[in-house]
């Protein structure tokens, strides 16, 4: 990226960051819609059912048919609502989801932006949408709407906490905050110098406050249909409705790729022996298990109540991760120094 | 006396400009308080814009999350959980906007012109080190340690006086 910014902005350049930029949305579109269509069938396949099975072949355009729909739907905008922040509150919480995806690596070669900050940066712009997400509550001028933008502020901040801080062990671990560069520093050849066996409890603390964060069961208060009818999305219709939902899978493919970037060693093959698949492959494979996980957790998990939320949250998860953080930093004193 | 090839730092300095001079702008100008919230959370982003463009990337980014974030989220908070009637602004004097204008561009004059006539010394070949996040940690625990352990033991005492005054008022 540096060598773009700095070459003299030429049409022909503006237009391959461009290009580029919608191949990458491209892709992303077409995961999301995918995503969807698996997480609906793997969700019927464990409470035995069918799925989606009528739209095309084994349904596989369901979800094509349902984004379609929604994109014709009539736009409403409660009379009451704020407008311009009405407008403006799905996309707010859209381009910080697409954002974050710039400085994933997926393989040595293959990456967007390699930024020497790069975890900061995920942390950082992800907490735009939180701001997106209140907004468009308070804007709907729904007290359904408020009461689900409130619950998600404060459950996605009392959960960036001990996300952001399990990840310090892996931090100290590479010494960087460069994302390419903590994938080189879990490369050992065997998949026990990825950093979810030395950083187990930073691993377990950063799935839980993952999947809270993203706002999924069990911790999916903020739209908790049975107290809050949706959530903060309830005034929400058509498109704009659309663009929250896509936001929410966004940052399941985001997460994802982090989890394997931080934890489970990116590209790199699980035994020397199996280094002539390429990195991408592994990265796919992984990638794809985590995904997977996510839609376990939804099929066979309640949901839980707001206080244990606040309560694992605080009590639980934040002195876990400020312990693995401790416990990292002594092991590096005492035996590496 | 402007030569200046548009490359796409050029292109995004002016982009960042906009944004903050505008949200700056709006911040003043808008009535409802949500409204001046979410210009000031675009000036935070225009000032991490600006950083990232200086190569201060790790200031950039704990400027949006610590600003644009979570202040902004405290902020809004702060908003909504207490009642706000509209307080219909007084209309202003005609005498009084027309002097607030002079002195106005009376200070840009003043600032432009200085700015104009100053001779900044030829700026030496600028490192922005390999890693600055590194670099700022050095420097925060060997010169600068007494100063920050002194601001994190301030952030804590006002942090449990929080906490403590939320207790009382629920008691």
């Amino acid at each position: 990226m540096p060598p773009w910014l700095n070459e003299s902005l030429t049409w022909g350049n503006a237009l391959i960051l461009f290009l580029w930029a919608a191949v990458f949305l491209l892709i992303v579109l077409g995961f999301v819609t995918y995503a969807i269509y698996f997480e609906r069938k793997v969700i019927g396949w464990m409470q035995l059912r069918i799925g989606p099975n009528r739209v095309g072949p084994l349904g596989l355009l369901q979800t094509v048919a349902d984004i379609f729909k929604l994109l014709i739907k009539e736009d409403t905008i409660p009379r009451k609502a704020d407008r311009l922040l009405f407008v403006l509150a799905p996309v707010l919480a859209y381009v910080p989801a697409f954002s974050v995806l710039a400085v994933l690596p997926y393989t040595q070669k293959l990456y967007f932006a390699d930024l020497n900050v790069g975890l900061l940066y995920y942390v950082a712009l992800s907490g735009i949408t939180t701001l997106a997400i209140v907004l468009g509550g308070w804007a709907s001028n729904n007290k359904y709407a408020l009461l689900g933008g409130m619950r998600s502020a404060a459950q996605m901040i009392s959960y960036e906490v001990p996300l952001v801080i399990s990840v310090v062990g892996v931090i100290l671990l590479s010494g960087s905050l460069n994302l390419r560069e903590i994938v080189m520093a879990q490369d050992g050849g065997w998949f026990w110098n990825w950093n979810f066996l030395p950083q187990i409890v930073g691993f377990v603390v950063f799935i839980i406050a993952a999947v809270s964060e993203l706002n999924r069961t069990p911790f999916d208060l903020p739209e908790a249909e049975s107290e809050l009818v949706a959530g903060y999305h309830v005034e929400y219709s058509g498109f704009r409705f659309a663009f929250f939902m896509l936001s929410e899978y966004v940052y399941v493919y985001a997460i994802a790729a982090l989890t394997t970037v931080l934890f489970l060693g990116g590209w790199h093959a699980p035994a020397p022996f199996l280094e002539f698949v390429p990195g991408i492959v592994w990265f796919l494979l992984k990638f794809a298990f985590i995904v997977f996980f996510l839609f376990w957790i939804r099929a066979t998990f309640p949901r839980i109540r707001v206080d244990q939320l606040m309560a694992l949250g605080w009590k639980v998860l934040l002195p876990a991760a400020l312990l693995n953080v401790f416990l990292t930093a002594a092991y590096l004193e005492l035996f590496i120094k | 006396m402007f030569q200046i090839d548009v490359t796409g730092e050029f292109a995004a300095f002016f982009i960042f400009s906009a944004i903050m001079i505008c949200g700056a702008v709006l911040m003043i100008s808008l009535v409802k308080v949500v409204h001046m919230l979410l210009s000031m959370a675009a000036v935070f982003l225009g000032l991490a814009g600006m950083f990232v463009l200086l190569e201060a990337e790790f200031v950039a980014f704990v400027q949006v999350l610590i600003y644009a974030g979570a202040v902004s989220i405290l902020m809004i908070f702060g908003i909504m959980m207490t009642n706000h009637q509209h307080v219909e602004r007084e209309k202003a004097k005609p005498l009084h906007e027309a002097l607030a204008a002079v002195a106005a561009l009376c200070l840009f004059g003043f600032i432009f012109y200085a700015i104009r006539s100053t001779t900044f010394p030829e700026p030496g070949p600028f490192d922005a080190g390999e890693d600055n996040t590194m670099a700022i940690g050095e420097l925060l625990y060997t010169g600068y340690v007494i100063p920050f352990e002194l601001l994190s033991v301030l952030l804590t005492v006002a942090f449990i006086g929080a906490i403590l005054l939320a207790r009382k008022e629920a008691e």
